[in-house]
């Protein structure tokens, strides 16, 4: 340290006091709930995803984000308030709203542990079961019981099943890369890390959505080339937002979050 | 000194990331009942002293913390944030930063709420509140709807709802114009006489200091440098100057004399009773003949603006600016400067009436080909930073417009080297001073080396060294050829740069002057809400005649008078 030697007892700082949630300030969360409010009112315009006749929030290319920044539960609960107030402001921008809000937050949960060096890892492995159980949930109910092909449905869920794959392996390298001083590699963690959380995001939601309404067979082939695409944007969303958000706290200096994976 | 309401035990602090103590051994006690000012430069370690008495620092930001701060008899390490807020109420630079709720009574309401204060209670405290900033009658208003001064006493009134002991401000009338600060610090004397509330102002507002405050505490570098009443530092003008500051343009007045007296005034009234009858034989300066002026580069034709919901922003402005004219832009907050300049960049249309750049209509130009030739650097810096180094900061738009990377490094040294910002070019915009963040944005606008530029309030937030590098980087700018447009309600710091000011007022044009002698058209400044420079008043009560303008010219005057004789 240059600094000259202060002649003050040195202190022990602590958060005293004041709401936080497992670690985060509530003050904190009510931001980045706030920031979830007004990205989900953004809709990416996105040619593809225009075709099928809908747009997506910018919202959904930071759900993992939340989860870094907040930790899992902090930013579960972060995305989801700003979710939900979100559906309720630009209700065009979601299928059905209450698979909305559990996906964001389910996405938030998958991010914070991905990025976890804490006590937080070892939720990873029930939190891959649970995810696990949905996919099976999910593709089962299109094959066995709806009788769409294999490999269509397959396809159509390729970013629900990467996502589930990296899941685990991808943990360690993620948190490290996370905290890495060089922002390139920050951004390509985000990137993917952005693939796995919003991934585990669409499929919490899109299993809830399909036991809700089903849609017809012949979709998980439309699905197969326009879902990754979609899905690529908001990993673009997330890496360039992010590596922003966390360059810049890094920057200011305010006080971590005790869960952040920064 | 019994029972001190604060007392900082050699207190030193370091923000995380960082090798430097923002503050290093700083003893202090301030009194129940006393109004102190803060002031050192810019990076002084100001804002970090009253963040360290809400508590804030160190618990919102982490980092070393050393020794003792009691407020109130509380340690603010020990102590919750929440429990300090009850004690301490805080006040900010940017008022719009601190205002939330759709209506003035909701926004005093607000802390009330958290505290969970009964609801007749909670009544009469807002009443209460409301009425001692003067916003009585106004509670159901949207805070948007207030002006500047309104605001900021509004952001006042919510921290002194909730009755604390001490009011701490950090620059909290920086962004105002001079009337709207003086409303503020009426307020705030008021709430320090009467209600005895301690008040500590971090503020670089040398003249309503010396008014004011009943002590001052000059940090830099942050170590606490010296401490005394308006009085006793800001008549040591050397030491003040020698900490990047400015005292009072009364008191440098006086210190310029060949015979200064032994206790210089701080105060104008001050200042006004010890000068001597209007000297005959001083030489009067000549104002400069007027330059030529070539054809005008943008000219303004019955320019009127109204927003959307219908209220007018600009009634009928005609104006033309030349090339190579140094222009000063003033008026109260509201006064339609920043809607008329943002009309040359197309960054708001005519609602009639039409602007000429370069002999064209500015519907006829895109907003990124008047960026070319246009550099503007809007009020608040933070707002314009969004890449993650301070190269890239400056590079950004060169890149944007696809200039060879070899011409977009030599432009970005250049400037970040003319801007003394190139040992920070690998840093973050967000780590640096806010007086550094102003000049990388005007680096950044630099780069693509505009013929006219555009500084929206460049000044405001930064101390009198900081202000005067920007102005010198104007008038050296000026001097090559540029087209400059300032806007600043800091009169003081613009008489050896602009020759030309244009006087606004409630969307007109009230004054369109050589800066002589629109500095000494008093009653059109006050009608704008303007304050003109001390050095200005000293000179219409010497000689009007003469049209004096600053310190340097009215001691002149004085020198070539009888002796001033003792002052107060």
């Amino acid at each position: 340290m240059d600094a000259p030697i202060p002649s003050g007892e040195e202190r022990s700082i602590r958060r005293q006091g004041g709401a936080t949630l497992d670690g985060a300030p509530i003050a904190y969360v009510a931001a980045l709930a706030a920031v979830m409010i007004a990205f989900t009112i953004v809709p990416l315009p996105l040619s593809v995803v225009i075709g099928f006749g809908r747009s997506f929030p910018l919202s959904q290319g930071l759900y993992g984000l939340t989860g870094w920044l907040l930790g899992p539960l902090a930013g579960a609960l972060a995305n989801g308030i700003g979710v939900l107030i979100g559906v309720f402001l630009n209700p065009q921008n979601t299928t059905l709203p209450i698979a909305s809000v559990v996906g964001a937050a389910a996405g938030a949960l998958a991010a914070g542990v991905l990025g976890a060096t804490d006590t937080r890892r070892r939720w990873a492995l029930p939190l891959a079961l649970f995810f696990g159980v949905l996919y099976m949930l999910y593709g089962g109910r299109a094959i066995v019981q709806n009788g769409a092909n294999p490999w269509a449905v397959l396809a159509g869920s390729f970013i629900d099943w990467s996502a589930l794959l990296l899941f685990l392996p991808a943990r360690s390298w993620c948190a490290r890369w996370l905290r890495h001083s060089n922002l390139r590699q920050v951004g390509a963690a985000l990137f993917v890390g952005t693939w796995i959380s919003s991934g585990l995001a669409h499929l919490t939601s899109a299993c809830w959505v399909y036991f809700a309404y089903n849609w017809p067979a012949e979709n998980w082939w439309l699905m197969a080339p326009a879902a990754p695409l979609e899905h690529l944007a908001r990993c673009g969303i997330g890496a360039i937002v992010g590596t922003g958000v966390i360059a810049g706290l890094r920057a200011t200096g305010l006080l971590k979050p005790l869960h952040a994976a920064y | 000194m019994n029972n001190p309401l604060v007392r900082l035990e050699r207190l030193s602090y370091q923000y995380p990331h960082t090798e430097t103590l923002a503050l290093y051994d700083i003893s202090l006690e301030i009194r129940r009942g006393e109004f102190v000012g803060l002031i050192g430069p810019t990076g002084a370690g100001k804002t970090t002293l009253c963040l360290a008495l809400s508590g804030i620092v160190p618990q919102f930001y982490g980092g070393r913390f050393f020794g003792r701060a009691l407020v109130a008899g509380m340690d603010t390490v020990e102590q919750p944030v929440s429990a300090l807020a009850a004690r301490v109420g805080m006040v900010f630079e940017d008022p719009e930063t601190q205002l939330t709720a759709t209506s003035v009574e909701n926004e005093v309401a607000f802390a009330l709420e958290n505290l969970r204060t009964p609801r007749p209670l909670m009544r009469e405290r807002i009443a209460r509140a409301l009425g001692a900033v003067g916003l009585a009658g106004l509670e159901k208003r949207h805070p948007h709807e207030l002006s500047g001064g309104q605001k900021q006493r509004l952001a006042i009134a919510a921290a002194l709802a909730i009755m604390p002991e001490l009011l701490v401000l950090d620059e909290a009338t920086s962004q105002l114009d001079p009337r709207g600060a003086a409303e503020v610090f009426e307020v705030l004397r008021a709430l320090n006489r009467e209600q005895g509330m301690t008040v500590v102002l971090a503020s670089h507002a040398a003249e309503e200091l010396a008014e004011y405050a009943d002590r001052l505490v000059l940090l830099d570098d942050g170590r606490l440098v010296a401490e005394g009443t308006p009085a006793e530092l800001y008549s040591q003008v050397a030491l003040i100057e020698s900490h990047r500051l400015r005292p009072p343009q009364v008191a440098k007045t006086f210190s310029l004399l060949p015979h200064p007296p032994a206790r210089l005034p701080v105060r104008l009234e001050e200042g006004l009773a010890a000068l001597p009858p209007c000297p005959a034989r001083e030489p009067l300066p000549q104002p400069p003949a007027p330059r030529p002026l070539a054809a005008p580069l943008i000219t303004v034709e019955g320019l009127q603006h109204r927003f959307t919901d219908g209220t007018p922003t600009l009634t009928g402005i005609d104006l033309a600016f030349h090339p190579g004219e140094y222009v000063l832009i003033v008026g109260q907050n509201g006064a339609g400067k920043t809607s008329l300049v943002k009309h040359l960049l197309r960054l708001l249309e005519p609602t009639q009436g039409r602007v000429m750049l370069w002999g064209r209509e500015s519907r006829a130009w895109s907003v990124g080909a008047l960026a070319r030739r246009i550099g503007y650097v809007a009020q608040n810096p933070d707002q314009q930073l969004f890449n993650l180094t301070v190269a890239d900061e400056v590079a950004f738009a060169l890149r944007q417009l696809r200039f060879p990377p070899a011409e977009i490094a030599a432009r970005t040294t250049k400037v970040l080297t003319a801007l003394g910002l190139e040992g920070v070019a690998d840093r973050h915009p967000l780590s640096l001073p806010k007086g550094d963040r102003a000049r990388v944005i005007i680096a950044a606008m630099l780069s693509l080396d505009p013929e006219v530029i555009v500084l929206d309030e460049p000044t405001t937030g930064q101390d009198y060294a900081g202000a005067r590098a920007i102005l010198e980087l104007s008038r050296t700018l000026h001097r090559q050829g540029k087209t400059i447009i300032v806007i600043t309600h800091q009169l003081y710091l613009m008489p050896e740069y602009a020759e030309r000011v244009i006087v606004m007022g409630e969307g007109r044009v009230l004054l369109d002057a050589p800066l002589r002698q629109a500095f000494h058209t008093l009653e059109v400044l006050r009608e704008t809400r303007l304050t003109p420079p001390q050095a200005v008043l000293l000179g219409q009560a010497l000689c009007p005649a003469a049209m004096l303008l600053t310190p340097e010219e009215v001691a002149r005057c004085l020198t070539a008078s009888p002796p001033a004789g003792g002052a107060p």
